[in-house]
């Protein structure tokens, strides 16, 4: 941004540190919290409940290691106690015992089906608004706008009721069903449909390619930002939701991650490191998730105003 | 122009999926709510007797209802979250701006919350909220300290929609304004403030609507204790729906009556800023 500085004067140059200086003890803020998580998942049982506020285990503190190793040998009961905690062992004991990798693999499983299946049917049904005439279109396009206004907290009730006479409950498809499609979804495709121009796709028509034909080889390769930003806003939804999943499965093997580690805690209550390490494990993979997709998510979130939960 | 046919019924078979699961999750839902909250419902053997009015009376009226209650402290929570989300995230994006440096940073450190599941979020605050001092076990600080948790996971997200809204100020109006003699404060209050106040609508609507639903940290942290201070209601709702037999209708009263309490926000909100346009679109 080449914003020229207000006044080139030193008042404007403190002004630029000092919101440096704010947004650094900010960042510190977001961070610390994941620090204090990560650090407490490499504790012992004993480090966790004798020094709580610690980020960093004392068994690994630098003044502990200074008084271990600095001077000849460390001594021995120090010793049995890393053997005994390799770094880590809660992680794997969280596997072991809250079967973490079970609910891992169901929250993998549920959120890339909800995200492929969700793509595709916003993007058939964003085409048929952004570009086909059929009586009613407009109208039908409104009603479907008007979901969005719905509170979920409305919705808990009834949508379970459905997925009941379904017969969907405890069923991974009774959790994804209703969210295989997503006013939200058609509304941004749609709007990236009616933004390229139509003669990319004329030129298609002319050499006898059909409707199907020029959705998917000339529209969707151009919104590939859109989709990617949506697939993976979509992918975020279905991982990190808690409520809708909680009510509609109660057969411990096919829960999610979320509503497997609330139960992993209320049968751990004294054992805080497996549980951080269970919760490390589960928020890790959506933070890669966004870091690889990030050049293509900036701009989509500042301009949809989307919101992952 | 194309040779494309005027009508193409067709379009009907493209959207019939995503308009069908409309029809079937919002709109048919919508009714079986409606018709729900007027029944005795049990959720067990899938049917119920009508009783009217009576689940809505006994919420609003009930000697054991605890819906104004709820409606109290959830209203609480609403206004401490709103009020921090405002007081965080714009002088956050207005800092973030102004630093110049590292901003690519500053974004995507505090975005990482918004990412991170609401499950997770509440277990480790509910560990650092026991290091800080029992917080949670205080009926006088246990809400307060769920709104600050909810602040600071939801700051970052608000900051980069005001940094869009901030962005799309044309550079003009300020080299205008300097033109004419103004300081940054009045910069900030005659061109910023005015031209930021569809984002600001816009992230006070969807505070607004999103805390009044507040579940999961509740339901993670608290539970509605202690001594029922953080009692909110969407847990209510759920509890009631969930966890105890036959009061399925009730909670479905309880939650239409939380759909008046939001959508009174929302008209309120839209009236009072005079703004029909609310985000971009």
């Amino acid at each position: 941004m080449e914003e020229t500085p207000r006044r080139a004067g030193p008042v404007a140059r403190l002004g630029t540190w000092v919101a440096l200086v704010v947004m650094c003890f900010g960042a510190v803020l977001m961070v610390y919290p994941y620090a204090y998580a990560v650090g407490g998942s490499l504790k012992t049982r004993l480090e966790f409940s004798t020094d709580k506020p610690a980020v960093i285990p004392p068994r690994y503190q630098p003044s502990t290691l200074m008084k271990q190793f600095g001077s000849g040998e460390p001594d021995a009961e120090y010793l049995g106690i890393l053997k005994q905690w390799p770094p880590l062992r809660n992680y794997r004991d969280a596997v072991v015992y809250g079967r973490i990798d079970r609910y891992l693999g169901n929250s993998f499983l549920y959120a890339v089906l909800m995200t492929l299946v969700s793509l595709f049917f916003n993007v058939i049904a964003a085409y048929a608004f952004a570009r086909m005439r059929f009586p009613g279109r407009d109208f039908l396009f409104g009603m479907l706008l008007s979901t969005m206004m719905i509170p979920h907290a409305v919705l808990l009730i009834p949508q379970f009721l459905v997925v009941q006479q379904l017969g969907l409950v405890d069923h991974l498809l009774g959790v994804m069903l209703p969210g295989f499609a997503g006013a939200f979804g058609i509304f941004l495709l749609r709007q990236f449909f009616l933004n390229i121009p139509a003669e990319l796709e004329n030129a298609a028509f002319i050499d006898g390619c059909n409707r199907w034909g020029v959705l998917w080889r000339i529209l969707v390769p151009v919104s590939k930002p859109a989709l990617i930003t949506l697939g993976v806003f979509s992918f975020m939804g279905a991982w990190n939701s808690f409520e809708w999943p909680l009510v509609v499965i109660s057969n411990e093997d096919l829960y999610p991650f979320a509503v497997g580690l609330s139960l992993f805690r209320d049968q751990n209550g004294q054992d805080w490191p497996r549980v951080l390490a269970a919760a490390a494990m589960g928020s890790t993979p959506l933070i890669l998730v966004f870091y690889a997709a990030q050049k293509f998510l900036v701009g989509g979130i500042s301009l949809s105003g989307m919101k992952a939960q | 122009m194309t040779k494309r046919p005027r009508q193409e019924w067709i379009g009907y078979a493209y959207i019939a999926p995503a308009f069908g699961l409309a029809l079937l999750f919002s709109f048919f839902s919508m009714g079986v709510s409606l018709y729900t909250s007027l029944h005795e419902w049990d959720a067990f053997v899938g049917r119920g007797r009508f009783v009217g009015l009576e689940n809505y009376q006994r919420n609003l009226f009930g000697q054991d209802s605890i819906f104004w209650l709820a409606l109290r402290n959830t209203s609480l929570y609403v206004v401490l979250v709103v009020v921090g989300m405002l007081c965080t995230a714009l002088p956050l994006a207005l800092l973030c701006r102004r630093a110049r440096y590292l901003q690519g940073l500053f974004r995507t450190l505090y975005f990482i919350p918004s990412i991170t599941p609401g499950v997770v979020v509440a277990l480790i605050f509910y560990q650092i909220f026991g290091v800080w001092g029992k917080l949670l076990d205080n009926a006088a600080t246990a809400l307060p300290a769920i709104a600050i948790m909810a602040i600071w996971s939801g700051a970052g997200y608000n900051m980069l929609l005001f940094l869009a809204g901030l962005n799309e100020i044309p550079q003009d109006f300020y080299d205008a304004a300097r033109i004419d003699g103004a300081g940054a404060w009045d910069e900030f209050r005659h061109v910023t403030v005015p031209l930021l106040r569809n984002t600001v609508v816009f992230v006070m609507v969807m505070t607004i609507i999103g805390a009044y639903q507040v579940f999961t940290s509740v339901y993670v942290m608290t539970q509605g204790g202690p001594e029922r201070s953080t009692e909110v209601l969407a847990f209510n709702i759920f509890m009631n729906a969930f966890s105890v037999a036959g009061q399925m209708g009730y909670a479905s009263a309880c939650a239409w009556l939380l759909f008046v309490v939001i959508g009174v926000f929302v008209l309120i909100q839209m009236r009072l800023y005079g703004s029909k346009r609310v985000y971009d679109e």
